[in-house]
Parts: C-alpha cells; sequence; structure tokens
C-alpha cells in the first residue's frame, strides 16, 4: 500500500506540476503569479496539516465524503506537484538562452526549440531532484497512517497495539522502511553522479 | 430552495479559541528552535566523525546519518515515544520525545550538509595551507572553515524551514503543539472547516516569510570562487 501510494500520487504530481511550472513561466503577471500562489501554498504548509484539511474539513465544503485513499494520494499528489514545477522551471530555466535564441534563428519555431533544444537537456537536468523528491514522498507517505489509511505504518502501529509488541513491530518497520528506501538512495546518488557533475 | 442547507461559516468559534491556538504557535515556535540546537550541535559531532580517521568512528556516525536519513520522521518520532522507554527504562514526556527524535532527524541532515560544506572547499588550499607551515588545525580553522559557513548557511536554512513544518508531525504523539491543539479544538467544537483553514492559514503566514529569507540567503551567500 506504501508503494502504490506512494507511485500513485508520484505520477498525478508529475502530470500537474507540469502546466503548473508552465503557468509560473508565463508572460502574463497574474497566470504566473496565481501559478506562484499554488506553489507557495502548498510548500509553505506541512503536508500533515494539508492531509487533516482535506481528509476532515473539505468534505464540509464540498459535501461529500472521502475515503482515505482518495483523500491521502489526492493531497500527497498535489503537494509534490508544488515541489515537481519548481523542479521543471528551474531545469527549462537551467538551459542557456543563447540557445533558444540560437535555434530561433535557424527557423525553429518556439514549440520545436522547446520540443528538441530545451526539454533533451533539461530533463537529465531534472531527473536527480525529481528522484530526491519520490524519496522524500516515499517516507511522507507514512503520514496518512494518520487519517486512517491502511499502509506500513498504520498496520505497524496498530499491530503493536494488538500484540503489545511495539519494540519489535516499530523496529521492523523501521528496518523495512529503511531497507525500502536504500536502494533509492543509492540510484538517486548515481543520478547525480551521472547527470550533474560538473 | 432545493438541496441541502447552505453551510454556515462561524469564525466565532475560531476567534473564542484564538489563545489555545496561539499557545500552540508559541510551542511550534520553541519545539522549532530547540531541534534545530540540539540537530545542530548532534550534527556537528556526526560529521566530524564521519571524517574520522578510525574506521569504527566512521561507521557508527554513517549508521546514524543514514539510519534517520533513510526512515520516515513519524516513525522515527512513534518509536522514540513508545519503544526507546522499553529499550531504556526511562519514560520521556511526549514533548521530550519529541524533541529527541526531532532533533536527531534534523541532526542527521545537518551532518551531511557541514560535510559537504567542508568537502567543497578545494583540497588544494588544504594541500597548499599545509606546505606554507600551518596544522591541520589551523588550515580547519582559517581556511576551511571561513570559506565553508558560507556554504552551509543557505541550506541549514532550508532544513530549518522543512523542521518548522515537521513539528505538525509531534502532534502525533501528544505534543500540544499547533496542530494538536488544532485537533483538539475541532473536535470539541465539531468546526473542522473553519479551525483547520485557519490553522493552515497560520502555518502559511509564518513559513512564507522564513522561506523568503531562506532565498535572500541563496542570493547572497551564492559561491564565489
Amino acid at each position: 500500500m506504501t508503494v502504490a501510494v506512494t507511485i500513485a500520487a508520484m505520477a498525478l504530481g508529475a502530470a500537474v506540476g507540469l502546466p503548473v511550472a508552465l503557468l509560473r513561466m508565463s508572460r502574463i503577471r497574474i497566470v504566473s503569479a496565481l501559478a506562484g500562489l499554488y506553489i507557495d501554498i502548498w510548500r509553505s504548509t506541512p503536508l500533515l496539516v494539508q492531509l487533516i484539511w482535506v481528509f476532515y474539513a473539505l468534505p464540509i465544503l464540498v459535501r461529500h465524503s472521502m475515503t482515505p485513499l482518495l483523500a491521502g494520494v489526492v493531497t500527497m499528489a498535489f503537494h509534490v506537484s508544488a515541489y515537481l514545477a519548481e523542479i521543471y522551471r528551474a531545469g527549462i530555466l537551467s538551459i542557456a538562452q543563447g540557445q533558444r535564441q540560437a535555434g530561433l534563428s535557424l527557423g525553429m519555431t518556439p514549440f520545436q526549440v522547446m520540443r528538441r533544444v530545451v526539454l533533451p537537456q533539461a530533463v537529465t537536468r531534472m531527473l536527480p531532484p525529481i528522484g530526491s523528491q519520490f524519496i522524500s514522498l516515499f517516507k511522507d507517505s507514512a503520514l496518512v497512517s494518520l487519517i486512517t489509511l491502511q499502509e506500513l505504518m498504520w498496520q505497524a502501529q496498530s499491530l503493536a497495539a494488538f500484540t503489545m509488541r511495539p519494540l519489535e513491530i516499530l523496529t521492523a518497520a523501521a528496518v523495512i522502511y529503511m531497507i525500502l528506501t536504500l536502494p533509492q538512495a543509492v540510484l538517486v546518488n548515481y543520478l547525480h553522479r551521472r547527470y550533474l557533475a560538473h | 430552495m432545493g438541496g441541502p442547507p447552505r453551510y454556515t461559516w462561524r469564525f466565532d468559534v475560531v476567534l473564542e479559541n484564538l489563545p489555545h491556538l496561539l499557545s500552540g504557535v508559541s510551542l511550534t515556535c520553541a519545539l522549532t528552535a530547540l531541534c534545530m540546537l540540539l540537530g545542530l550541535v548532534v550534527g556537528l559531532v556526526a560529521a566530524i566523525c564521519r571524517l574520522s580517521r578510525w574506521r569504527l568512528v566512521r561507521g557508527i556516525a554513517f549508521a546514524y546519518t543514514e539510519a534517520f536519513r533513510t526512515t520516515p520522521l513519524l516513525v522515527q518520532v512513534v518509536w522514540v515515544f513508545y519503544v526507546l522507554p522499553i529499550l531504556t527504562g526511562v519514560t520521556l514526556t511526549a514533548f521530550f520525545s519529541g524533541l529527541v527524535a526531532l532533533g536527531f532527524n534534523v541532526g542527521a541532515f545537518m551532518a551531511e550538509i557541514y560535510r559537504a560544506g567542508i568537502l567543497s572547499v578545494n583540497p588544494g588550499q588544504t594541500a597548499a595551507g599545509l606546505a606554507l607551515g600551518m596544522t591541520p588545525g589551523q588550515v580547519l580553522r582559517r581556511i576551511i572553515l571561513p570559506q565553508a559557513v558560507t556554504r552551509v548557511i543557505p541550506p541549514m536554512a532550508t532544513t530549518w524551514v522543512a523542521l518548522f513544518k515537521d513539528t505538525a508531525i509531534l502532534s502525533a504523539i501528544g505534543v500540544v503543539e499547533l496542530m494538536f491543539r488544532a485537533r483538539e479544538i475541532a473536535t470539541d467544537t465539531y468546526r473542522p472547516l473553519e479551525i483547520f483553514s485557519v490553522v493552515a492559514l497560520i502555518y502559511f503566514l509564518l513559513t512564507y516569510p522564513q522561506s523568503l529569507g531562506v532565498n535572500y540567503l541563496y542570493r547572497r551567500f551564492r559561491t564565489q570562487e
């Protein structure tokens, strides 16, 4: 459940983050300001507050109750989308302006410049921070146990209470998280060395 | 008019409970400061141990930083609160458990920041200092640290902001900070929408200026080689 929730939220967040990043770079002031506000709201409040708000407060507003799974995945996705939008934006802006101008002066359309010149280079620069973001999200997914979504941490806490063996169960849960996170960390380190070695 | 009745906002409920929320805010701020202080000290010790000549010392420091960086903070907080007392026989209050868990969590991240800062200074400068007859201690104090400090400050500030938000997790073990107060009041008054919205706004208003400060520090201390 922990793995599935993280992957689902990441996929959704990656899709939402892209238009946000593009809107953030818009020439129209109000559009870029609104996208900036979206990013800042999600980045300036704790994920736990967001989860609780979506699970307990939002249903009152929309008059529709939510399952813990839906609330958890949606909140994590929007949360991570704000961070991903900034990663996309930094990646795109990191490509030297001269290359854009060179492409345009060769007669490419702005869209062609974006697809053929900027994005292929930007993507490799985005990969390492996206990997780090995935690891953070994976660890943060433990928080959805607090809105009773039955992932690893929730199972561990209920088992610990049921068996009265918190020492063994909670330690095992910590070790499982460690075993799952370590290979991801090794991979992200590799990405950093491979794509960000200057 | 058909359909269910319109929702009536009751912000007076929030106003009535404002003193409780504000006491939560002050504990959130105090926790952030104390955890950061603990993290700075623990992190420095761990960073120095990781650069040690003895393999065992290096190994222990490495195990510490990796254990805290590869597990969720919530797991650490719950572990320190429920498991550590069984192991040590010493019962800590929720406040101290939270302080220890979060402080050591920050310490692990700080250790990596210190280490990266020290290693980022060109090794040629160490060689040059030694060649000029300085002792290793002098090289560290006069050449490396002054340069490392400016590189360490911006990521340190980022850690501070993350820590400020992470203190909300301590509500899970009953530390009466802002988030715990919010859940308490929301349950007592049956007004989760108003309470949680206001609390989210409070977190935003407190965190956003800090993020601006961090951005400033990044611009101010951009690495000059």
